[in-house]
């Protein structure tokens, strides 16, 4: 019966997708129940009737697996629209412009970006790494832009423009840059099953790390039905210390201050870091050993599942609930944040940009825009199921049909923003690897921190010269 | 006459010219402007000139110091491994009456295996839990091991993975050096009674220390640049604590991971010079001058 309501699921979504997709100038009447009206603002943010007469062609680049033809799942057997649908709906919305794409995967996409935004390749890109494109001043300010047009930032979800803020060379504060376009976040993600087969109460929507430690600690062993070996939890060992910073974060901690590298000042060995890095180490106890490998965990997600919870998972983990009718069974709960100042969690998503050398800005600053309109948001859930970055996305038929949504909108929302700047640079590397040597105990916590202080301290100096 | 002769030079010469335009633009212009970063702090776009600040803090820097060690630490063991084992296998195939090609074939495939697709297939070898080398240690009766995920092993994973990959290499040189040895000499050998193993100790080793020179240097070469299968099982800062950290890892984290150039082209040209003074070293180690 789930697995038939899974598969009911999947078809709406993708029939959805092609009426939007097939959408006339009239009204289309969407499954979602929501009016897709191509020709009014609500949507794509263009009323095409009074429109001016564009010219000109802009070049987008994507980052993703994002295709321009239409495509089928060779497993699922789920077809997607490809990003021909967007191309199409930008020139009818704007009529004499053309838009053309550069797709690209996400295998060394902040290299390929860098030479993309040097050699003047494209006008609109889509940046996660904005801070450090900002800062070589290759990004077009959005502040006149936004401000001529009273461009609305309240529909982007809470702390999605102030996430993505960065710093140009002249800047003295964070300005905006980009405007959010993919939506990420991690939560935790838990198997109801092995939960019953424990009897243990499923996780609260925004449980602490004592409740998680004490769960994970009932479930790692032999399972009372099915006999088979059990790990309490699973987290990803090569971001460890990202784990352990959220942790920290929600017993007061902060990851410092500052946005520029030579004003950085790091608080890695806190009190509450090393309070982190000590919760993670029991954790070990209750993960797979193969943890820090990142390798144990295959079987999370599939109808064989053997760990009780996942923490700090992508909303990636919708896909294979959703193909394997699997649905019902994985709930997902809220990470940590600072209770003084409500967010937490590493700053995740896309945001798109105009390119300083970009030849036809105010073309540019149009496709930004329609980035930001309900059917091209819809696109990229309903076709590559990427969180949308809309406040309105919560009321979306398509989005209350996935449970699981809703706690990660709400995870979004409580992102560390302006992002941790130090995750861009070398003291990411630094922390993350006297973490590993923490847990490894090639190193005791508080040696481990220290070094990662020392060292990044040593680095932000160079930085000054 | 002459005048004839000479347009018709430079009509060859106008053919070589596209690949003389390629190697100014792709091999000597990066090569130069890397050496010109070495000497600036910059992200890409924005440069300071910053001396020789850049080795300074490359050699001070504890993380280049941990990719150096790394870096000796399994090429010593792979050469150590690999070299020997090669021969021996090599040696075998060469007595073979049959299948001698099979076997040639059966050891050369990894060897023509991408490097990285063999590392994304060792993820799973090396995996604790139904990886087939644990599988086949516990078979065995002997202690299995996390592999990857502890810093040791996470090594040793990688020799691993380089003697498989490089073995056939050394057993198909081995082999064609092996057959260029005159026969003469073992047959008079055996005449004055020399058992097959004295003919492998004393005839066949002697006649192969150019080849043997030859793998030690081109070895470390590639041992010293060693990447690819490191940044497929430890990622871009060699998980886990930086035990898979290599020099060459080091400079693509340093230039690609944190836009930092001119430290990263700092670091390349110290691995050049690592590079030049080891395989003198080598050389001279093996007097491969002298056998040439």
């Amino acid at each position: 019966m789930k697995k038939i309501m899974a598969l009911i699921l999947i078809v709406v979504l993708t029939m959805s997708t092609f009426l939007v997709g097939c959408g006339s100038k009239d009204n289309d009447k969407t499954d979602n129940g929501t009016t897709t009206d191509n020709s009014t603002d609500n949507d794509t943010g263009k009323d095409v009737a009074d429109e001016k007469e564009w010219s000109g062609t802009i070049k987008v680049q994507m980052i993703g697996s994002f295709k321009m033809e239409d495509s089928t799942d060779p497993v699922s057997g789920v077809k997607t629209k490809g990003v021909h649908l967007l191309k199409e709906e930008f020139e009818r919305t704007h009529p004499g412009a053309k838009v053309e794409y550069v797709l690209m995967g996400w295998d060394s996409y902040q290299q390929k970006t860098q030479a993309m935004l040097m050699s003047g390749e494209a006008d609109v890109y889509q940046v996660p790494g904005i801070a450090s494109f900002a800062a070589q001043g290759l990004l077009e300010p959005l502040a006149p832009y936004i401000e001529n047009e009273n461009y609305d930032l309240e529909k982007y979800i809470n702390g999605q423009i102030n996430g993505w803020k960065a710093m140009g060379p002249e800047d003295s504060d964070l300005e905006i840059y980009g405007v959010p376009v993919l939506g990420d976040t991690r939560v935790i993600v838990y198997d109801k099953k092995i939960f019953d087969d424990w009897g243990v109460e499923y996780l609260s929507e925004e449980p602490t790390i004592d409740e998680i430690m004490e769960k994970a600690a009932k479930m790692t062993g032999k399972n009372p039905v099915t006999g088979e070996e059990n790990y309490g939890l699973y987290f990803r060992g090569k971001y460890a210390s990202d784990l352990a910073l959220n942790i920290g974060e929600s017993l007061g901690g902060t990851w410092g201050t500052g946005f520029r590298y030579k004003d950085l000042q790091v608080n890695f060995n806190s009190e509450e870091m090393k309070k982190g890095v000590q919760y993670l180490k029991d954790a070990v106890a209750y993960a797979p050993s193969g943890i820090l490998s990142e390798q144990g965990n295959e079987l999370f997600l599939t109808e064989n599942n053997n760990i009780g919870m996942t923490l700090r998972i992508g909303p990636g983990f919708l896909k294979p609930i959703y193909s394997n009718g699997l649905d019902e069974r994985y709930g997902a709960s809220l990470l940590f944040v600072n209770p003084e100042k409500g967010m937490g969690g590493v700053f995740e998503g896309s945001p798109c940009a105009i390119g300083k050398s970009s030849e036809n800005k105010e073309l540019a600053w149009e496709y930004l825009k329609f980035t930001g309109s309900e059917f091209y948001q819809q696109y990229l859930w309903d076709e590559y199921m990427a969180a949308p970055v809309l406040k309105s996305a919560t009321e979306w038929e398509h989005i209350k049909a996935v449970p699981q949504m809703e706690v990660v909108l709400k995870a979004m929302g409580r992102l560390w923003g302006p992002r941790y700047p130090y995750r861009s640079a070398q003291p990411k590397s630094i922390l993350a690897s006297n973490v590993e040597l923490a847990l490894l105990g090639q190193a005791t916590i508080e040696e481990a921190l220290d070094n990662a202080q020392k060292e990044t301290e040593e680095w932000i100096k160079e930085q000054q010269k | 006459m002459k005048k004839k002769n000479k347009n018709t030079q430079l009509v060859w010469y106008l053919f070589l010219l596209p690949s003389f335009l390629g190697l100014a633009l792709f091999m000597a212009y990066p090569v130069m402007e890397s050496f010109r970063l070495s000497f600036f702090r910059s992200n890409g776009t924005i440069e300071k000139w910053a001396g020789i600040d850049n080795y300074i803090y490359v050699f001070k820097n504890a993380g280049f110091w941990q990719a150096v060690r790394n870096t000796f630490y399994i090429g010593f063991f792979q050469l150590l491994i690999s070299i020997p084992l090669g021969f021996i296998i090599a040696s075998i195939i060469n007595q073979m009456k049959w299948f001698k090609n099979f076997f040639k074939v059966i050891f050369f495939i990894p060897y023509v295996t991408s490097i990285v697709a063999a590392a994304m297939v060792f993820l799973y070898v090396l995996h604790p839990d139904m990886g087939l080398l644990n599988t086949l240690l516990s078979s065995l009766g002997l202690p299995t091991s996390t592999w990857l995920a502890d810093s040791t092993t996470a090594r040793w994973g990688v020799i691993i993975l380089s003697v498989w990959h490089q073995l056939g290499f050394i057993i198909i040189i081995s082999l064609a050096n092996l057959q260029a040895i005159p026969n003469d000499i073992y047959e008079s050998s055996s005449i004055d009674g020399a058992n097959r193993f004295k003919q492998w100790w004393f005839i066949t080793i002697p006649n192969m220390t150019g080849t043997f020179a030859f793998f030690v240097v081109m070895g470390w070469i590639g041992a010293l640049k060693r990447f690819s299968e490191t940044y497929i099982l430890g990622g871009l800062q060699g998980s886990p604590g930086r035990s898979l950290y290599t020099i060459v890892g080091f400079i693509y984290e340093r230039g690609f991971g944190g836009n930092e150039f001119g430290v990263a082209s700092a670091a390349a040209y110290i691995l050049f010079a690592i590079i030049l003074i080891f395989t003198i070293f080598n050389l001279k180690i093996s007097k491969m001058n002298k056998a040439n």
